[in-house]
């Protein structure tokens, strides 16, 4: 599944850095970077908000994108509805 | 030994000195518990009460996968499953800190009940007390902001634990972790570290070490939409 990563501002009170991460065009992530506001998982990526599928009650953080894109990859295939708007007749 | 437990019912009703010697003659074998350990744990049909002497506890449910929710947190002179007189444990309730807890036998609990309609009716208050914490926290999760929601448990803990006379200096021992607040505010821990960053930097308390210092009583009173009255205590924190 290709995923694009667009580099955004977020006013979340602390550096901002993040990135919406689309999958097949849809908006399926927000994630953004801990300051060292947060002792142990400073630089870590924090999935600030999941739609659809990655909407958890118990959002993880990742130590880098790689991993991020990752686990969003397991998860979006896991929980793959029969069809994924824009598929070719996915089942 | 019932420890604070006289003064925990006279929070709630009018007790003769025949009801304090009633409930002071209590017997109660102790025990103690580190921070961490189950009391009574979900399942459990107890035969004794569980009377919090010292420390703190926190009642809980735990999914399979290990997400837990806390439901409440108790404080000394509670009995931590009272509901075990009468029902099977639907849920744990945990030491939150080192806690000594005393056992009273439910005949004996069934005793002074009986013989003693002002004790069994305090008693009965301080159930219909938790359940108005438990729908004030609702109403907190599932309409009120991270902010108000963690501003709201701080008050709520300093209120109940200076009317126990546990607050010095608007001081207080709270030993809980952000994991303990998310899970009991239904927040991330990023969320949570967020808002005691704000709570902190706004100057209306600090928390460290396991240590709740309020430095704004009415500020943090307004960031938490606190409203102590569903607490039932005879007077608010000033």
């Amino acid at each position: 599944m290709n995923l694009i990563l667009q580099p955004v501002m977020v006013d979340t009170g602390e550096e901002g850095e993040a990135c919406l991460v689309f999958a097949e065009g849809w908006l399926v992530a927000v994630l953004v970077r801990l300051s060292d506001n947060h002792a142990g998982a400073e630089g870590f990526w924090f999935l600030e908000k999941g739609f659809g599928r990655l909407d958890c009650p118990d959002p993880p953080s990742f130590s880098d994108l790689e991993c991020a894109q990752q686990w969003i990859r397991e998860h979006l295939e896991i929980h793959r509805p029969p069809r994924w708007p824009g598929d070719q007749g996915h089942t | 030994m019932v420890g604070r437990f006289v003064e925990t019912l006279e929070l709630y009703g009018r007790l003769s000195d025949a009801d304090r010697e009633a409930v002071a003659a209590l017997p109660g074998a102790v025990r103690r518990f580190e921070a961490g350990e189950d009391i009574v744990s979900e399942g459990d049909a107890p035969s004794q009460c569980r009377l919090l002497l010292s420390g703190l506890a926190f009642r809980h449910k735990t999914l399979r996968d290990g997400r837990r929710q806390i439901m409440s947190f108790h404080v000394p002179g509670e009995i931590c499953d009272l509901e075990g007189l009468l029902l099977a444990m639907d849920h744990s309730v945990t030491a939150l800190s080192r806690a000594d807890v005393s056992f009273i036998p439910h005949a004996a609990m069934e005793a002074l009940l009986d013989g003693h309609p002002q004790v069994a009716k305090a008693l009965w208050r301080t159930e219909l007390v938790e359940n108005a914490v438990a729908r004030e926290w609702m109403v907190g999760m599932g309409r009120r902001s991270a902010y108000a929601r963690i501003a709201h448990l701080f008050c709520e803990m300093y209120a109940r634990l200076r009317a126990i006379g546990l607050v010095e200096g608007a001081r207080c021992w709270f030993p809980i972790t952000q994991t303990h607040l998310s899970d009991a505010l239904g927040l991330s821990v990023v969320h949570t570290n967020r808002v005691l960053q704000a709570l902190r930097g706004e100057g209306l308390l600090s928390f460290r070490g396991g240590m709740l210092t309020v430095h704004d009583w009415q500020g943090l009173k307004a960031a938490g939409e606190f409203d102590a009255s569903y607490l039932h205590l005879k007077a608010d924190p000033v």
